[in-house]
């Protein structure tokens, strides 16, 4: 008789654990299939100059002009990473000392007033280029030098160097490969880090970079196909070197048409190449890009037009995830209080306060723990109510020392 | 006791008095006169008075990451409570017009310091009460009344607020002034058997530094035996002593003297100590569950322990201080390091046992030695610390009168005091000098603190025989 309820006891739990992994496996689903449904938050940069020595001023000049552009189109600095791998401004061969221009008539002065710079010289390497994308930092790397983009941000991912087939050269000494550059991207979204990227390359043989990916919501745009080299637009005879390349160059004749609230569309920026002027065929790549190219204003990348949703509360920022992984919970105690403070709110896979993960092993506590919340949240702020409870400890403590004197 | 024999002593109490509050209201002034000084004189960001626990500017950057809705943890820069971040973290905001920064934290600290002052100065009382009457109860009535006992209270609560190092790290905005705050709350509820009290003082100050947590063994023994008292063998040799003097050989008066020494021996009660242990645990959780809901946001309790108790125990911060671990962690193989993490806790862990052993009879004395000890090996030390210690010796003055050593080791601690940020000066700022030349002055240091010690606890035979070994154990270093 034992026996036989020991008997259904175990079956009763293969079969808990069977629905368990059903749902699990549907809640995985759910969750991958979900990023259509997220909501697009804020849009970051990464604008990476990979060479350094002064006869490569065109690389710097590249990146501090899509820099430039895309801070006038939106973007604020900081979500901005710009990683510059030597310093053309304050070089001692510049005639022009602090000054960085991508034209011989000098009318701009690309090194202006607020440049920040997040990586500068032998910063930027291949590791701190995957560190940077993947999010694994050391403890002690500032916010500033992190990008915290989560599962609703487009990035914008520029980069401008030397490059070969299936290579780019960083800083004369090392090199990111296509598969690395693919298996980085593959990570990122694994952990949400992003709802759409734009890579943009203008190297020798540029699309051969991307050739790897298969992450979907990637858009990649060489200055070059494979066996093609890319070439710089023109010498400035006064400052000595090549100023600027031919595909940044079209690329910001472009955008100096615009502002900030143009809507001219992905398809025609990647049609107003002509091979002939640039000397060599630009290749997009569309295939791991849902979206119909006519449909993308260019500002869904390299501009920052949003809608704001005006609130009272303090901002909590969504994503609070420490350590990046997709958590899959169970939504078991839903904490209901913080329904109409999230106005950015996903419908399917609810970023649950990570908070409760460890009380969820320990269902009354967890009630319990809820209750508390709950309660805490009537007050204004978390911090309040923290400080009502360290003011009263003192009276308390006085009134039970009176009382057991 | 007659009154003839009273009042003489109560005068000369009286007159200490009159000349302490004067001392008192003194050493505030110099503290206020010295926050007045441009920037606090650089004292905040010296390493020997701010450490990665204690800075005001750590704690500012997490106030601050907090209130862009960020943990305050975030980017290993705040370790600290995250009550102080409630009560500190306002003020460090609040600029006042033509005043210093941070002027209303250094209000706070000098307030935490008049407070621990006279906290010390009521325990010393306590302590006194307890000792004239023990000493009465065996007899000695000549001793507890025209000996001019100082108070010791008053004498340590003078020696806490005018030491050197007390006043440098108020000044230097270092939380170790409520850090020593709540350590003396606990000692002082423990002697005056307050339970709540204690057990308020010893949780503060086990969350704040995770090192008083070792201060529940006196602290326990102060609620069953009560304050200190001398061995219970004197106990025995004075009744056996009066009961040879009565010369009657009588059998029942010798039971009857033997019960009555029973009663005057300190027998140990529970009650108390399950009353202290009870209002530990209500405070434990009311500081949890306030805590708790200050971090909620984020990333919870998990993350707020690993940040601070962590931190404390695996020594992530190797920044120079006036201890020696930072230097010796920078060269071990990273194979080795939890293996010396596990040694260098051990060694105070290790020390508890035999010293609650053979001071189980002068619990407070024992609390003392306890915060000797953690503040030489704690993992970030400061002079906050050894303040604390240095203001609690004038408790037991008395006893210690007959000290080894003391000049010896006065001198030291001047000369230390002295050379360390003059070597620091050398090594940072002029690159004159090396790690080796700052380190030389920290090892001095803590050699002098076990040195400090043990002519507390030792007899001096002893204290040569330490000497002679650390003398040998140097020269082989070199």
């Amino acid at each position: 008789m034992g026996f036989q309820i020991l008997n259904f006891f175990k079956f009763s739990m293969k079969g808990l654990m069977i629905l368990l992994l059903i749902f699990l496996s549907h809640s995985v689903a759910h969750s991958t299939s979900s990023s259509e449904t997220t909501m697009h938050t804020n849009n970051w940069a990464v604008l990476v100059c990979t060479s350094r020595f002064w006869f490569n001023y065109r690389h710097m000049a590249n990146t501090l002009s899509l820099y430039r552009t895309v801070k006038r189109l939106g973007i604020p600095d900081e979500r901005i990473i710009l990683m510059l791998a030597d310093d053309m401004a304050c070089n001692a061969r510049n005639k022009y000392p602090a000054q960085v221009f991508n034209n011989e008539n000098h009318r701009l002065n690309l090194y202006g007033d607020n440049v920040e710079v997040d990586y500068r010289g032998y910063e930027v390497n291949v590791e701190n280029f995957m560190r940077v994308l993947t999010g694994r930092h050391e403890n002690a790397v500032p916010r500033s030098k992190r990008l915290l983009s989560d599962e609703g941000s487009h990035i914008l991912l520029y980069m401008t160097g030397h490059g070969g087939d299936e290579f780019l050269k960083f800083q004369d000494s090392e090199e990111l490969q296509s598969h690395d550059l693919a298996d980085v991207v593959k990570q990122m979204k694994e952990k949400h880090r992003f709802k759409e990227l734009l890579i943009m390359v203008d190297t020798c043989q540029a699309s051969t970079l991307f050739s790897q990916l298969h992450s979907p919501g990637v858009l990649a745009i060489g200055s070059s196909m494979k066996g093609q080299n890319s070439y710089s637009h023109h010498l400035d005879p006064d400052v000595g070197v090549s100023v600027v390349d031919r595909f940044t160059f079209y690329t910001l004749a472009f955008f100096e048409r615009l502002n900030i609230y143009d809507n001219a569309s992905l398809s025609s920026l990647f049609n107003s190449y002509n091979p002939n002027l640039l000397m060599s065929t630009a290749y997009y790549r569309m295939d791991l890009y849902q979206r119909h190219l006519e449909e993308v204003p260019v500002t869904n990348f390299f501009g920052s037009v949003m809608e704001t949703i005006h609130t009272d509360s303090a901002y909590r920022s969504q994503s609070n995830k420490k350590f990046g992984g997709p958590e899959i919970k169970m939504p078991l105690d839903q904490s209901i209080s913080d329904n109409d403070r999230r106005i950015l709110r996903n419908s399917v896979d609810e970023d649950q306060p990570n908070k409760l993960s460890t009380e969820e092993n320990f269902h009354g506590v967890g009630q319990l723990w809820n209750t508390i919340i709950s309660k805490v949240n009537t007050f204004e702020s978390a911090d309040t109510f923290v400080c009502y409870g360290l003011g009263s400890m003192v009276p308390l403590l006085i009134i039970s020392v009176w009382l057991s004197s | 006791m007659s009154t003839k024999t009273e009042t003489p002593v109560k005068k000369k109490n009286q007159k200490k008095i009159q000349c302490f509050w004067s001392w008192v209201i003194g050493s505030v002034i110099l503290r206020l006169i010295i926050i007045y000084f441009p920037k606090n004189l650089n004292l905040s960001s010296r390493p020997e008075v701010s450490t990665p626990l204690t800075s005001i500017r750590r704690l500012a950057e997490g106030y601050w990451l907090k209130q862009s809705s960020m943990s305050p943890y975030a980017g290993s820069m705040y370790h600290g409570s995250p009550l102080l971040l409630t009560l500190l973290g306002p003020l460090t905001v609040k600029r006042i017009e033509g005043q210093p920064d941070h002027l209303l934290c250094s209000l706070v600290f000098v307030i935490a310091d008049v407070v621990t002052a006279m906290l010390i100065c009521a325990a010393g009382k306590k302590l006194q009460a307890a000792y004239s009457s023990s000493l009465q109860s065996i007899g000695l009535h000549h001793l507890s009344e025209d000996s001019d006992i100082l108070p010791s209270g008053d004498f340590a609560a003078l020696l806490y607020l005018w030491n050197p190092f007390t006043i440098v790290a108020c000044v230097g905005l270092s939380t170790s002034a409520i850090e020593n705050l709540m350590v003396v709350v606990t000692l002082y509820g423990a002697c005056a058997r307050l339970a709540p009290l204690a057990a308020f003082g010893w949780v503060m100050a086990t969350h704040l530094s995770l090192y008083p947590a070792i201060l529940i063994i006196p602290v326990i023994l102060l609620f069953g035996y009560g304050p200190d008292a001398p061995p219970r063998k004197l106990f025995r040799q004075r009744t056996n002593l009066e009961v040879d003097d009565s010369a009657s050989g009588d059998r029942s008066c010798l039971e009857d003297e033997l019960v009555n020494e029973k009663r005057m021996l300190n027998v140990f009660s529970w009650r108390p100590v399950v009353l202290f242990l009870f209002w530990a645990l209500l405070w434990s959780s009311y500081v949890l569950v306030l805590c708790g809901i200050y971090v909620q946001q984020h990333s919870g309790l998990q993350e707020m322990f690993k940040s601070t108790y962590g931190f404390i125990l695996t020594i992530q911060d190797l920044s120079p201080n006036i201890g020696v671990f930072w230097y010796f962690f920078a060269e071990v193989f990273d194979f080795f390091r939890s293996f010396f993490l596990i040694v260098f806790h051990g060694n105070i862990l290790l020390m508890i046992l035999p010293l609650a052993l053979r001071l189980n009879h002068r619990p407070c004395f024992l609390a003392f030695v306890y915060i000797v000890l953690s503040s030489m090996l704690k993992s970030y030390p400061s002079v906050g610390d050894s303040a604390l210690y240095l203001g609690l010796l004038g408790l037991f003055a008395y006893e210690l009168k007959d000290m080894q050593f003391s000049f010896f080791l006065f001198s030291g601690y001047v000369g230390v005091s002295l050379l360390s940020p003059v070597m620091h000066n050398l090594w940072i700022w002029r690159g004159t000098g090396n790690a080796n030349f700052y380190f030389a002055t920290a090892i001095g240091y803590a050699c002098l603190q076990v040195l400090y010690l043990f002519s507390l606890i030792s007899g001096p035979l002893l204290v040569l025989i330490l000497l002679l070994s650390l003398f040998s154990l140097l020269l082989f270093l070199n």
